[in-house]
């Protein structure tokens, strides 16, 4: 149970885009179709290993549904990873992207790490959004893209973990205050807060996928 | 102060009231403009606030808002006017303020009721106003922060779920609570505290926000930093805050299992060494109350089966189930502190057979060690033990039992008598000791305890029926089973049989006994007293308590019947139910079965795994047997009811009813037959509509094969208009064979006519000899003259055979595009058509084309025949030259004349020999047409074999072709102008020739005028010629 840092994320983006598939998939490797509304927000978590750290992943899956808004917004603040997904078969999802970005940039912190996620990517027969479209939109907003199935579980692992690899080397850079929890990144109970410098040796990627579940 | 005494002091004589006081003030917090005035105002408005709160709230609440916004950086003026705000809001002030409130008279006005609560209406209608709250808490002032962190509080006590609602609704609202339990204040933190517990009340959504901000690794700080349970009220907050957002929310409960938060609730519970001799402080059990409460809520029945069994593992794991059996057998802790630890060790352990492992394996640590079960066991049976300590150690023992059926051997085993051994206390002692003792809840715990070993597990049913006890010396041991009849039936009015709990507890035990046990059963039925006795106890009167114990009776009756192996002659089955029917009546029965269910006790037992009684005397059912009951009411109303002829009137309705379904069911077959029959005859249309279909395609088929058959045909006239054409091309040779042929006839006729000549020369050398000399001389001049001319007139006939042989040949070539073009457009056609009919189509135009080749042969013969005619012409003429020039010789130069006829014999020669070249010519012409045929044929052919020629490319070329062609025409055109002006020459030449004859006749020479009828016989087509050259030579006159 031991780990280096705890991240928190968020799944945010419109309502039937697949979050709460996408946090099955990752957490318990399983795909439900038939998913009841999420209400308000769900909580999962994971282990994973980057750069031979475990690192506790919390995910918090929100509410698409507009009427959940205003509580969802609570999360961004401190989240210190966001999952912004669309679904590639539903044009106005990906239009969408714009108001979440701005909510999500309105609300978090600045150093929050969002991956832009196009989801059913299973579904090509029913692809309304092009894989050019949403790596533009990415690289327009600077976010990292990757196109996922949380059916086929495609891609699924490395969303998070890339999203999770990308906190972390903001943590080697310095850029996240790790002492502050509002951040959303918490350091593991057998690390000291007085050695924020831990696992500065060790260069960056060389990350393990599929780290151990919890 | 001083400002309100000197300003109460001004006025003396008139004491004003507090409505105008506070009017006076309120004018003075809106007119001032001074900053210090208006502070004092305000001051002043909330030293009266707790008095006068009616006035103060509807006077001054508008201002005080106008304050907040306008003074706002003014900490001391905001503070003042928040804390006016809370009393008049608060409905309950708290003691400390208390001094501020003016108590120099006693008048106590009576306030409307929930005035705190119509003000905090009035307040947060407006939106904006708890925004401006939420936007103070950003102020790290002290004088701000904590009253707003107190207004907060008032507001959500007095209308909670609205403002939970309007603090949701702000992006930053509950993180900026939740700030305040970091604030390192502890009068805020600790107020913050208070906010957020009442923040959190029942509002899931709240609560995970709060849980997402850290909350439960802060206030588990906060726990640690207050030093546990031995820490204060706050702690007690702290605990209070987690079980709000604990309790019914799963999410949390998750999150706080995986944040590995329930190892940190482990060192909560190291009292037993720490805790003071002297006793515990009423805050430490309620903090350990609540941190108990609070581990039971993680492990709480209600919630989903997959998240308590995880919790409990990691319970065990990090030891704080050690911890709580170490509090279980601790001494000197308080009662209630020990019956909520067994409760909580109750739902630790319940169903999970490590936890279950665990806790039996735990001792007491006396002497000698005794396991915590019979501990606790002895203190279920002792009624000197409090009522809810014993309630707790049943739920206790039943959840140990739960799902454990190495538990249940281990409990029944002590009961057996092999392991009798008297000198320690095992758990069958204590139990038998419950069961037969004189305290009817020991009776009645000891019974449903009993019952839980037995649930669900046959063999230990089986077992428990080994147990015999001696009951007094010398009488012969009884059967357990027989023991506990036996007390039931010593009647109501016994000292322990009579009681009720006492034979509820007996009739829990006996119907979970001889439920899915046949052997129980037969023991039972064994003894022939045990029926009547239960008839007896059915059938009699009963008040309304006694009902319960009846609808029991009858269960037992009931199961008795169901699961009746009939081994016992007199009560085999059939027999039990006569029995019923004669002495209780069916009806009867089901309405004692019935009571059950609709009694309190029921209800109440059913709602919860542990028990939880108000009273001793209401300890009367338990969940486990209720749910047994549930399971076995529907089963036993049918077991007890005997086939009667109305019942089996009734099986044979059913029979018949199912028959009558089978019926219907065969109706539906036959209905889904004659479907499938319709089904297929749809189908069999369908056949026929591909039959059809089929038809249709042979058809089509046909069509095809016929018109390959016409394009055969097609083709068959295509090689027959060649053969024609070879044939016309064989003409061609035969007429210039027979043109040869004429050639040397009329090779044969001038020498024919040379000879006449001579002839003619005889008879007018004969006739005339005078005029030959003069003749002669003049005849030299007009012999070289003429020579001349002929000269003349053959090299414009070497040129005209030229020109027409060049003309012929673009005409050739000419026709050769055309005919390729129309040949590919052809094919395109055919290719655009795509379809069998196309080829009848496409050698049409092919056989036009033909047609037309076959007419402009036929012209190019014509031309090439009068070409042929004028060359004849123009050898007689030579012929008739040389004629008249041998007839000259014979004049006065014959040497001369001689030679010069030798010189123009040779020209002439040449001109034949030139003339010879341009039949040659001709001839290659008409090779050159059969080649046009051959490659017309191929053309033809072409479609046929190349159907897919790029018709984009076809349509281009056939465009720059009927463009050449045009141009060709044009080229044609002035060919043949040409040829006309040729023409014309030659009819000048002619005309020359004619003069020149003339002259000859002038001269008196008998010249051939019998010439031209000649030739016209030989060629008819001359005539046309020769009229055209005359008009053309009168035209020339002129």
């Amino acid at each position: 149970m031991s780990y280096a840092y705890l991240f928190k994320y968020i799944i945010i983006g419109d309502t039937g885009v697949g979050k709460s598939c996408l946090l099955l998939q990752f957490t318990d490797k399983r795909f439900q179709p038939v998913h009841d509304l999420t209400i308000g927000v769900e909580f999962g978590a994971r282990m994973i290993t980057i750069d031979g750290k475990q690192i506790k992943l919390q995910i918090w899956d929100t509410a698409g549904q507009e009427s959940f808004r205003s509580i969802t917004r609570s999360y961004y603040r401190g989240a210190a990873g966001a999952l912004l997904v669309y679904d590639i078969t539903r044009r106005d999802t990906f239009n969408h992207l714009t108001t979440w970005l701005e909510d999500a940039r309105q609300h978090s912190n600045s150093n929050m790490v969002i991956m832009l996620i196009g989801n059913k990517s299973d579904l090509e027969s029913r692809r309304e959004v092009k894989k050019e479209e949403g790596e533009a939109f990415a690289r327009e907003h600077g976010l990292i893209f990757m196109e996922t199935s949380a059916k086929t579980a495609a891609n699924v692992e490395e969303a998070f973990i890339n999203t999770a690899k990308e906190i972390y080397e903001k943590i080697q850079e310095g850029v996240f205050d790790i002492n502050n929890e509002a951040n959303g990144i918490k350091i593991g109970p057998q690390h000291s807060p007085s050695n924020p410098a831990l696992g500065g040796g060790g260069g960056a990627g060389g990350s393990q996928p599929g780290g151990g579940c919890c | 102060m001083n400002y309100l005494k000197n300003f109460l002091a001004t006025q003396p004589g008139t004491q004003p009231t507090g409505a105008e006081t506070i009017e006076r003030l309120c004018d003075r917090v809106q007119s001032s403009t001074l900053l210090d005035d208006r502070r004092d105002a305000v001051r002043a408005l909330k030293a009266l606030s707790k008095k006068f709160r009616l006035e103060v709230g509807t006077q001054g609440m508008d201002i005080l808002i106008n304050v907040l916004e306008t003074d706002r950086t003014d900490g001391e003026i905001v503070n003042y006017a928040l804390d006016t705000m809370n009393n008049i809001m608060c409905n309950n002030p708290e003691d400390d303020d208390e001094e501020d409130v003016p108590q120099t008279n006693g008048e106590v006005r009576p306030e409307p009721e929930d005035l705190g609560g119509q003000f905090t209406e009035i307040f947060i209608k407006k939106l904006e106003n708890v925004q401006l709250l939420l936007n103070f808490l950003e102020e790290y002032d002290f004088r701000v922060r904590w009253p707003t962190v107190k207004l907060m509080t008032t507001l959500l006590c007095n209308r909670c779920s609205q403002m939970q609602q309007i603090i949701l609704n702000s992006p930053v609202g509950v993180s900026r609570l939740m700030d305040l339990i970091s604030d390192a204040r502890e009068v805020i933190r600790n107020d913050g505290l208070l906010l957020l517990i009442q923040l959190t009340k029942g509002n899931a959504a709240i609560q995970k926000i709060v849980a997402f901000e850290n909350a439960f690794e802060r206030l588990l700080e906060i726990i640690v930093e207050e030093g546990h349970s031995d820490g204060g009220i706050v702690v007690e907050d702290c605990l209070l805050l987690m079980m709000n957002l604990l309790k019914n929310n799963n999410s949390n409960q998750t999150l706080f299992k995986e944040g590995g938060l329930i190892q940190k609730l482990t060192p909560f519970f190291d009292i037993t060494e720490a805790s003071p001799t002297g006793g515990w402080s009423a805050q430490k059990v309620t903090n350990l109350h609540l941190m108990l409460k609070l581990v039971r809520t993680l492990v709480s029945p209600n919630n989903p089966t997959v998240s308590i069994a995880a919790c409990q593992k990691v319970m065990n794991t990090c030891g704080l189930l050690e911890k709580l059996c170490m509090i279980l057998m601790a001494s000197g802790v308080p009662a209630d502190i020990l019956t909520e630890t067994i409760n909580t060790v109750s739902e630790v352990i319940r169903g999970n057979t490590a936890n279950q492992e665990y806790f039996a394996s735990v001792n007491a640590p006396s002497q000698p060690p005794r396991p915590a079960i019979v501990v606790l066991l002895m203190s279920m049976v002792n009624e000197k033990q409090p009522f809810v300590l014993r309630c707790a150690v049943l739920y206790c023992f039943q959840c140990f039992l739960f799902k454990n059926e190495v538990g249940q051997a281990q409990i029944v085993q002590t009961l057996l008598p092999t392991t009798a051994d008297a000198s320690a206390i095992s758990a069958g002692q204590l139990l038998c000791a419950g069961l037969f003792s004189t305290d009817a809840l020991s009776n009645w715990c000891a019974s449903v305890a009993l019952s839980h070993a037995l649930k669900d597990n046959p063999t230990q049913k089986e077992q428990l029926l080994r147990v015999q006890l001696a009951t007094s010396i010398g009488n012969p041991p009884v059967s357990l089973l027989q023991q506990c009849t036996n007390i039931l039936s010593q009647g109501k009015y016994a000292p322990q049989g009579g009681k009720l709990q006492t034979r509820l507890g007996l009739l829990i035990l006996l119907c979970s006994w001889l439920s899915d046990c046949s052997i129980a059963v037969t023991h039972f039925l064994h003894n022939a007293t045990n029926v009547p006795f239960l008839t007896s106890q059915i059938t009699d009167q009963a008040e309304e308590d006694e009902q319960l114990a009846q609808g029991l009776f009858a269960l037992l009756l009931g199961i008795c019947v169901h699961y009746n192996d009939n081994s016992i002659e007199n009560f085999t089955k059939e027999r039990l139910q006569q029995l019923i029917i004669k002495r209780i009546g069916l009806e009867s029965f089901e309405d004692k079965l019935s009571f059950v269910t609709k009694s309190d006790h029921y209800s109440r037992a059913a709602r919860s795994p542990q028990p939880r009684y108000d009273a001793p005397e209401k300890v009367l059912l338990d969940y486990e047997f209720v749910a047994l009951f549930r399971q076995y009411e529907g089963v036993i109303m049918k077991a007890v009811r005997p086939k009667t002829k109305e019942e089996e009137q009734a099986e044979q309705k059913t029979i018949e009813d199912h028959a009558g379904i089978v019926t219907q069911y065969k109706e539906l077959i036959r209905e889904q037959v004659t479907h499938l029959q319709a089904e297929q005859k749809t189908i069999e249309d369908h056949a026929g509509i591909v039959t059809q279909y089929k038809e249709l395609i042979r058809e089509q088929d046909a069509e095809l094969h016929s018109t390959k058959q016409e394009l055969q045909e097609v083709k068959v006239k295509l090689s027959e208009t060649e053969k024609q054409l070879q044939e016309q091309a064989s003409m061609v040779q035969q007429l210039r064979d027979q043109y040869s042929l004429l050639k040397a006839t009329k090779g044969q006729g001038s020498e024919w006519e040379w000879a006449s000549g001579f002839f003619y020369q005889d008879i007018s050398c004969r006739e005339s000899p005078q005029v030959q000399p003069v003749e002669a001389g003049g005849g030299e001049e007009a012999v070289a003259r003429l020579q001349g001319e002929l000269g003349e007139s053959k090299r414009l006939l070497e040129s005209k055979t030229q020109q027409l042989m060049e003309k012929d040949k673009t005409i050739e070539q000419l026709k050769n595009d055309l005919t390729v073009a129309e040949a590919k457009a052809a094919v395109r056609e055919a290719s655009e058509a795509g379809d069998e009919g196309s080829a009848e189509d496409s050698t049409r135009p092919l056989q036009d084309r033909i047609q037309a080749l076959t007419l402009e042969k036929e012209e190019l013969r014509t031309q090439l025949s009068s070409q042929e005619t004028e060359i004849q012409t123009f050898r007689t003429d030579n012929e008739t030259l040389k004629a008249k020039l041998s007839a000259q010789t014979n004049g006065p130069s014959p040497e001369a004349v001689a030679t010069e006829t030798a010189a123009v014999q040779s020209k002439l020669s040449a001109a034949e020999s030139q003339l010879a070249c341009a039949e040659e010519e001709n001839r290659r012409l008409k090779e050159q047409v059969q080649q046009l045929q051959v490659q017309n044929t191929q053309l033809q052919n072409a479609p046929v074999a190349d159907g897919n020629a790029d018709s984009a490319e076809l349509e281009e070329k056939v465009q720059r072709l009927s463009e050449e062609k045009k141009r060709l025409e044009e080229e044609a055109e002035t060919a043949s102008k040409e040829q006309d002006d040729l023409l014309v020459l030659l009819a000048d030449q002619d005309a020359k020739i004619k003069k020149y004859r003339d002259r000859l006749k002038e001269l008196g020479e008998q010249v051939d005028d019998d010439d031209d009828d000649g030739d016209l016989e030989d060629d008819e087509d001359y005539e046309d010629e020769e009229d055209e050259e005359e008009e053309d030579e009168d035209k020339g006159d002129d």
